[in-house]
């Protein structure tokens, strides 16, 4: 049983503008098999909660705390929270030029579990699972996300995840982008690995199409930078119904576009 | 070199109208009217940075390269096919007196150093090929210290020939090397230069390549280490339909100098070349420089050239020069392209393979590997593309845990 505990996190990121503030104190707490969807309008700062947790350098952590098990995860640096068991499923996966999909996961899954897997189990784990996420098998020895479809990208985010077996998982619009079937097979792949691994998970989201397929324990409303609500899944149906209106600054334009 | 089955092809040579001289460029004067080849030193200069192909060199690093000297002939060369068993059939070795058989057949020297080169030397290394040869030839050059030598290889393919060659080399060095290689009709032909000098060898070479009609030729240089390495290679085609592809790589640790230049000079119909290096630069006072000639000639319609150089800084400290020079006589051609950039790391790839697990020292390798993995796959001989990435494996391994060795290895 593992706890990511965050403190009042507050962020900012250099722009040309000048400093920016973006995260002004968001507080969670998340348990080992928990599914918390964040749901949120646009811009609210959802997506930056996500990065910085995973260490990204343009995220700066102005104060609180991250704490994974006691230990905060901020003090680390982006390897060191993925070894502590952090993964976040990205909205844009990188293209990596030149390195295949079989080295890079290999030399992740090395380093997460700080020894190289067997070869020939290692080999019999990618291509089932794989198979379960219905990719080709070509793929495996194509350089990381290059020439491949938003689709694609997506399923190689979840393939992933099953393969380095995180305590919690942050996805970050993994719905985006993705047709009614692709949805369906990525949403299955990530039901699969928090059965198997009995992970924690956020799921950033704008749309509450794909919490037909995640089922949310708990549903928080994000906007402009902090936590405003907490609900259990029917607090999904009030925003499909309502919009995120009610929890934008007086005169901000509504861009609700809930699915 | 009449053959009588081919219809001939006539060739338009442009003629300069002197009222509008922009309108047939070939009329404009061309480098080749003033560029020196000769055998004789004295016909050129000592070399000074303020010459042109003199700029980014650290001359006073290699000005024992500038006079002629007499050869240690401590270089050891050894010739096998690359899994050490002895030459299979249609390999011919044999050692000539230099200007004497094939050698100084290909072209002539363009600098002072290939000029240098000729005149040290006393013999020539030549290795003839013929038919199709399944295995690559390899040629061990190690390295005797700190005398100067020198060594002249000529590599010469027959009409038809199918063959690849490998020359390695390693040790320390005070190397002045000549290389001539020449493909016959409709040969296809790999050669792969590798440089794994010791941290304090210096190394002047100078190729000079002639590709047969029809034939093509796909050639290497792997330049992973040396004080100074500084290869010119001057190339030309013997007929029409001839096919270059030039392909470099190179790895320039603190302090060190390496250079290339490549000289391609389309001088008949419809040949094709292609010249892609790619370097990776690590720390302080690293140099590297490319510089791109092509030569588009008045006799080369429907001519297809491109050239790409690609440096990746490392570290900061860094300098890559990368100069590419195009020169086209002749406006009736497919394309004659270019490009070329110095860049630091991509912070999103790093960051999404951190993102994994991957400490940052690893990610950058996997990074630099990736780079020039692209390049190594390109070459299509799986013997030579493997030998390669080993040698890329065993660069970037330095320093590497047991675990991501293992790792490397099994790749």
């Amino acid at each position: 049983m593992s706890t990511l505990e965050i403190k009042d996190l507050h962020v900012h990121v250099e722009t040309k503008e000048g400093t920016k503030e973006i995260l002004k104190g968001a507080s969670l707490t998340v348990h080992s098999g928990e599914t918390h969807a964040i749901m949120g309008p646009n811009g609210s700062g959802k997506s930056t909660l996500a990065y910085t947790l995973a260490g990204h350098p343009k995220y700066v952590v102005d104060s609180g705390e991250a704490l994974l098990d006691g230990q905060d995860i901020l003090k680390m640096t982006p390897d060191e929270r993925a070894k502590a068991g952090l993964f976040l499923a990205m909205q844009y996966p990188v293209e990596v030029p030149g390195v295949s999909m079989t080295n890079f996961l290999r030399t992740a899954k090395t380093e997460i579990d700080g020894e190289a897997p067997g070869i020939r189990q290692w080999a019999k784990d990618l291509s089932a699972a794989m198979k379960r996420l219905k990719m080709d098998p070509k793929f495996a020895s194509r350089s990381v996300n290059e020439g491949f479809s938003g689709g694609e990208k997506k399923r190689a985010e979840v393939l992933q995840l099953e393969l380095l077996k995180p305590k919690f998982a942050i996805l970050d619009e993994t719905d985006s982008g993705l047709d009614v079937d692709a949805l369906r097979i990525v949403s299955e792949g990530v039901n699969r690995a928090k059965e198997a691994n009995q992970f924690g998970i956020l799921m950033v989201t704008h749309y509450t199409r794909i919490l037909k397929y995640i089922k949310p324990d708990i549903v928080h409303v994000f906007a402009d930078g902090h936590f405003v609500k907490t609900g259990g899944p029917e607090l999904a149906d009030e925003l499909e119904e309502n919009g995120y209106d009610a929890y934008l600054p007086e005169g901000a334009d509504s861009e609700s576009a809930l699915a | 070199m009449a053959d009588t089955t081919t219809p001939v092809k006539e060739i338009k040579i442009p003629v300069a109208d002197p009222n509008d001289p922009y309108a047939v460029p070939a009329a404009m004067p061309s480098s080749v009217d003033h560029a020196v080849r000769s055998f004789d030193v004295n016909d050129y200069p000592m070399p000074d940075r303020k010459q042109d192909e003199w700029r980014y060199t650290p001359i006073e690093r290699i000005n024992e390269f500038f006079t002629v000297f007499k050869p240690s002939g401590e270089t050891q060369i050894e010739v096998s096919m690359i899994d050490g068993s002895p030459l299979a059939e249609g390999i011919k070795l044999s050692q000539v007196k230099l200007g004497e058989g094939l050698s100084g057949t290909v072209s002539k020297p363009n600098d002072r150093v290939s000029a240098v080169e000729w005149n040290s030397g006393a013999t020539a290394t030549v290795l003839e090929l013929n038919g199709e040869i399944a295995q690559p030839v390899l040629v061990k050059v190690h390295g005797a210290g700190e005398d100067l030598d020198a060594f002249h290889l000529v590599i010469a393919a027959a009409d038809r020939a199918h063959a690849d060659v490998v020359v390695e080399h390693d040790g320390d060095a005070r190397l002045a090397e000549g290389i001539e290689i020449t493909t016959g009709k409709d040969s296809h032909i790999s050669t792969t230069f590798i440089q794994e000098w010791a941290k304090t060898a210096k190394h002047v070479g100078n190729h000079r390549i002639h590709v047969g009609e029809g034939a093509s030729l796909r050639h290497s240089v792997v330049t992973l280490s040396g004080d100074i390495v500084r290869i010119r290679m001057d190339q030309d085609f013997g007929g029409e339909q001839g096919d270059l592809n030039m392909l470099g790589i190179y790895f320039v640790d603190p302090g060190e100098h390496i250079e290339h230049r490549t000289m391609v000079v389309h001088n008949h119909p419809e040949c094709k070349s292609r010249v892609v290096y790619k370097g990776a630069l690590d720390g302080k006072g690293a140099h590297s420089t490319w510089v791109g000639n092509a030569l588009i000639q008045p006799t080369a319609p429907g001519t297809d050239s491109y050239e790409l150089n690609r440096n990746l800084v490392l570290t900061p400290g860094a300098i890559a020069d990368s100069e590419p020079n195009l020169e086209i006589e002749n406006g009736n051609i497919i394309g004659a392209g270019h490009a070329s950039s110095v860049g630091r790391f991509d912070d999103e790839e790093l960051f999404y393979l951190e993102s994994r697990g991957i400490p940052e020292t690893e990610a950058r390798k996997l990074v630099v590997r990736g780079f020039f993995g692209e390049l190594v796959e390109e070459i299509g001989i799986p013997a030579i593309s493997e030998h390669l990435m080993d040698v890329i494996d065993r660069r970037l391994a330095r320093g590497e845990d047991a675990a991501m060795t293992q790792v490397l290895e099994d790749k």
